[in-house]
């Protein structure tokens, strides 16, 4: 069962104080969001929720770098990739764990006009974080694993106004 | 008249609250988010600055690949997406040592880069 957030936790201010300065200012203007299932469920959250500590926290940090510093600009330390092919318009954190295990979290760049995005119910920018899956070292996700667990979700996310995430 | 939807505004901060309660609850979490924070922000750091040097130099990714004898995919590689495995060990040493890798351009044009440049 995924540990829920309590909401009297103040944001984490220091992970833009931490950042070089343009960095830093470059932070408060994109948001990350987790998407949410018709049952209220957050697919990546549930996942980051299950991972072990190290690579929980190397997922943040890695969000936390783009989030800071978003594409074109190379951040996330080579561990933030565009997809190709049938994943195209996705990005993966990549992250091995234990026992030489591979973890991928799977994110869609939410950008927009302030009218669009105002549409999705942002203000700003979002970094959506959809699903994670992980793999045995040398194995290959399949097709059908990607179009069950992310491809489905996120066109699910794409396809709504305002946008399903958990709050 | 322009028509526009109705919109809401969500609440964008579980994110927010999620990291903070990692943070305050979890120590080894702590120390990994801190040390990869570390190594991310210097890998970044270097990548780009030797991409912007590139580019001051107005050298292509494939002319600076020739400059040093390597393959072009190798450095459109390190420059843009799939970093660099002995860079992020190298990073992840130094960072262990308690010490940083910094890039630091010269003041004087040399003739190493000046070959380079014609190159273009």
């Amino acid at each position: 069962m995924p540990q829920r957030a309590s909401a009297d936790v103040e944001p984490p201010e220091l992970d833009s104080a931490r950042l070089p300065g343009r960095l830093a200012s470059a932070a408060a203007w994109r948001g990350i969001v987790y998407y949410a299932d018709a049952t209220g469920e957050a697919p990546a959250e549930t996942f980051l929720d299950a991972c072990p500590a190290k690579v929980d926290a190397t997922f943040n940090a890695v969000l936390e770098a783009v989030r800071a510093a978003p594409p074109p600009a190379f951040s996330g330390g080579g561990k933030w990739e565009a997809m190709h092919g049938t994943m195209a318009g996705y990005y993966e954190v990549r992250v091995t764990g234990p026992g030489r295990r591979h973890y991928r979290l799977f994110c869609i760049l939410d950008n927009g006009t302030k009218q669009e995005l105002a549409e999705r119910g942002f203000a700003a920018p979002q970094i959506a974080v959809i699903n994670g899956m992980v793999k045995p070292n040398a194995a290959l996700f399949s097709d059908r694993e990607y179009k069950k667990h992310v491809r489905a979700l996120g066109d699910d996310y794409l396809a709504r106004l305002p946008r399903p995430i958990a709050e | 008249m322009v028509a526009t939807r109705p919109t809401t505004k969500l609440d964008t901060s579980r994110h927010n609250r999620r990291l903070a309660r990692r943070l305050a609850e979890d120590p080894e979490f702590k120390a990994e988010y801190e040390r990869q924070q570390r190594a991310i922000a210097a890998i970044d750091a270097i990548v780009n600055q030797l991409d912007a040097l590139r580019a001051a130099h107005a050298l292509s990714k494939a002319e600076l690949a020739r400059a040093i004898d390597k393959n072009p995919a190798s450095v459109r590689r390190l420059l843009t997406a799939k970093g660099n495995p002995e860079l992020a060990t190298v990073v992840a040493m130094a960072d262990a040592l308690d010490a940083d890798v910094l890039v630091v351009p010269r003041k004087k044009s040399t003739g190493r880069r000046r070959a380079a440049t014609r190159l273009g």
